[in-house]
């Protein structure tokens, strides 16, 4: 039983920073119907920035946040400005081949820049751990987990209450509606974008003291916050947060009982089980 | 006009001296970036020291670098380059077990002696090929000077292994496994993990509610510490943490104090050994690259060493340096050095291996008794002790 809990209480800290990685990328679905893979490779770059703004400044990497989110936000809104709102209108498959060279050019210019040299961050409390009843907790976990509900409940009211987040939603539930209502699209678009780097670029801060950081690290996060997002529901906030935490859990729990090397198994049944009986993926509404 | 007869002229002057300095081709392949580059940086700096010792002994080594980014497909283009359009007489590397099992057969096929310092998959000199030579101790023995040690020690009964699952992982896995059954172990727990997946906190609980009292681990840098700082995590507190040398025998390793103070570690090297020449490479060393060397370096800087004099021996021939090397007998740094056909094994050197443990941050040699000037701590004292 306590083998249980600590896995489902590992899987659910890790969900957490999954569910924000999801955020990032089913905002940019929603507003502009692109799937962004170059989302892991921004990711990646919050790490790198999070590890130099931590050895060469000694800034700690969860305050560092601070200077990350700004920072991610406004290379968003340039990718967006010059690369994304060009592609806006065209095929889909242009759209991905746009988002997929970008991700290269991003993961390349850092391995020339960086070398592809594994590198650790290590801080004072990389490896403490709180235990409660039985069940330890690592510290750097549990701070980004608070962190990221932090972000995610601020992220909530931002599209509830401000009339920014309602112009959000509105350009995402039908975009030549909405321009007919007054709102400026592209700069919606814009701001689409800037927050789902912002996002990225936040969740590659918080997992960067407990992760190694490499320029290719991002590819297997655009796999993993692309199945996220499916799995939640594509454009739905709420589903990615929820498809965050599932597949958080599940890998652990699948490392638990099935063995390290099946985890992933477990992961993609389970997907593979939720769109066979919810298409749509979890709280998704088809479009049809 | 005439300047540039004189000059000629002085230059034909020198021209001969240089003749009386054997020059030799030798290629070396490395992972000089990519995942292993902490561990491919100590192969560079070895062959560094050995390329300036051979020149001071007469040995002029036009020495041709490959990186091969970690990865078989790369080190292999990389070989051909080196036995088609470079033509070198001999090859030292590759550093990991996955690229040193490529190569193998490509030295076999384009006839160009290859001496792999330190990978230690133990097939790769269990295929009867005749062009590949090894230096290093094989993941067998890795193995069973740790288990040995422990058993010594104290009266360990269960066993987990850990492993990553690439070549030099799962063959180091599966002697411990082996060796384990001869000893009287028995394996409660085998985890195989993918690299660049770096959470094992569902393994390692896994682990730790089976109660092992030795855990061995097999794994690189990055995951070395990553696998220890979330053993802290969960406090995992077995009899001894084993590590089949790799990451665990790195200094980058031994510095995280916090997680690696009391973990074993089997090393090919130590700079404490009795060895001729050990010693004074160690300081060198340090005084050169600023910091400890590790038994990457210095097998090597005696790869090197044995290759490009051999290579000089036979006169640039590959096939003659094969024979040399078959024949040839040597005591340096790393012992005495002679490549032997034994126990299903080819052209594989019979290296004695030693534990190494970190006290206080820094690697100790603790046995065998013989070579040790330390004493184990055993069993692991527990976290923060």
């Amino acid at each position: 039983m306590a083998i249980f809990v600590q896995a489902l209480i590992s899987g659910i800290l890790i969900g957490g920073v999954y569910a924000l990685i999801g955020i990032g990328l089913t905002i940019i679905f929603g507003v502009m119907r692109i799937i962004n893979f170059a989302h892991g490779d921004i990711l990646m770059i919050g790490m790198y920035a999070t590890y130099y703004l931590f050895t060469l400044l000694h800034i700690d990497p969860f305050l560092s946040v601070v200077i990350t989110i700004p920072l991610m936000f406004l290379f968003g809104a340039m990718l967006q400005k010059v690369f994304i709102n060009r592609a806006l209108d065209a095929l889909p498959q242009n759209q991905i081949l746009l988002t997929i060279g970008l991700g290269l050019i991003m993961s390349n210019s850092v391995m020339l820049a960086f070398t592809s040299d594994y590198k650790i961050l290590t801080t004072r409390y990389s490896s403490s751990s709180v235990t409660i009843l039985g069940i330890s907790v690592s510290s750097p976990l549990a701070i980004s987990f608070a962190i990221t509900a932090a972000i995610t409940a601020a992220l909530y009211w931002f599209f509830l209450k401000t009339d920014t987040g309602q112009a959000i939603r509105a350009t995402a539930q039908d975009r030549e509606a909405a321009r007919l209502m007054g709102i400026n699209v592209r700069k919606m678009s814009t701001i689409a974008f800037g927050l789902g780097a912002a996002l990225a670029g936040t969740a590659g801060a918080l997992i960067a003291p407990t992760y190694y950081i490499f320029p290719q690290v991002g590819s297997i996060f655009t796999l993993k916050s692309f199945v996220i997002t499916v799995l939640g529901g594509m454009g739905s906030v709420v589903g990615a947060t929820l498809g965050g935490v599932l597949i958080g859990v599940a890998e652990s729990i699948g490392g638990v009982y099935f063995g390290s090397g099946w985890k992933d198994v477990v992961v993609f049944t389970l997907f593979l089980l939720v769109l066979l009986f919810k298409p749509a993926g979890l709280l998704g509404k088809s479009r049809t | 006009m005439k300047r540039f007869v004189v000059l000629l002229g002085a230059i034909s002057l020198f021209v001969p001296s240089f003749a009386h300095g054997a020059k030799v081709k030798i290629g070396f392949v490395n992972s000089i970036t990519g995942p292993e580059a902490p561990i491919g940086e100590n192969l560079t700096n070895g062959v560094t020291l050995a390329v300036e010792d051979l020149k001071k002994k007469g040995i002029e080594v036009d020495l041709v670098k490959e990186d091969d980014t970690g990865k078989p497909e790369t080190s292999m283009s990389a070989f051909e380059k080196l036995a088609t359009r470079d033509n070198v007489t001999g090859i030292v590397g590759p550093y990991s077990s996955k690229c040193a099992a490529a190569l193998a057969k490509l030295a076999e096929k384009y006839k160009v002696p290859l001496l792999i310092p330190v990978a230690s998959k133990d097939d790769i000199t269990r295929q009867n090929l005749k062009w590949t030579f090894r230096l290093s101790a094989t993941t067998n023995d890795y193995a069973m000077v740790l288990l040995d040690m422990a058993t010594k020690l104290g009266k360990p009964k269960t066993m987990a292994i850990i492993n990553e699952n690439t070549d030099f992982g799962t063959s180091g896995a599966k002697s411990a496994k082996e060796y384990a059954a001869k000893k009287g172990l028995s394996v409660v727990a085998e985890e195989a993990y993918a690299p660049g997946s770096p959470d094992y906190r569902s393994t390692l609980a896994g682990i730790k509610a089976k109660n092992p009292d030795l855990v061995f681990m097999v794994s690189y840098v990055a995951d070395a510490i990553l696998l220890m700082r979330q053993s802290r995590e969960l406090n995992l507190v077995p009899r001894a943490f084993l590590g089949a040398g790799a990451g665990f025998a790195t200094v980058q390793f031994a510095k995280e104090k916090d997680i690696s103070n009391d973990v074993f570690s089997s090393a090919q090297w130590t700079p404490d050994v009795s060895w001729p020449g050990a010693k004074e490479f160690n300081e060198r060393y340090k005084a050169r690259f600023g910091k400890e060397p590790t038994y990457h370096a210095t097998t090597a800087y005696e790869s090197m060493r044995i290759m490009a004099e051999t290579a000089a021996k036979a006169g640039g021939s590959a096939n003659r340096t094969r024979d040399l090397l078959k024949r040839g007998k040597w005591n340096g740094i790393m012992g005495e050095v002679k490549f032997a056909d034994y126990d299903g094994y080819t052209n594989q050197n019979k290296h004695p291996m030693l534990v190494q443990q970190i006290q206080n941050g820094v690697h100790e040699t603790v046995y065998p008794p013989q070579y040790a000037p330390k004493k184990p701590v055993y069993p692991f004292p527990g976290w923060g002790k």
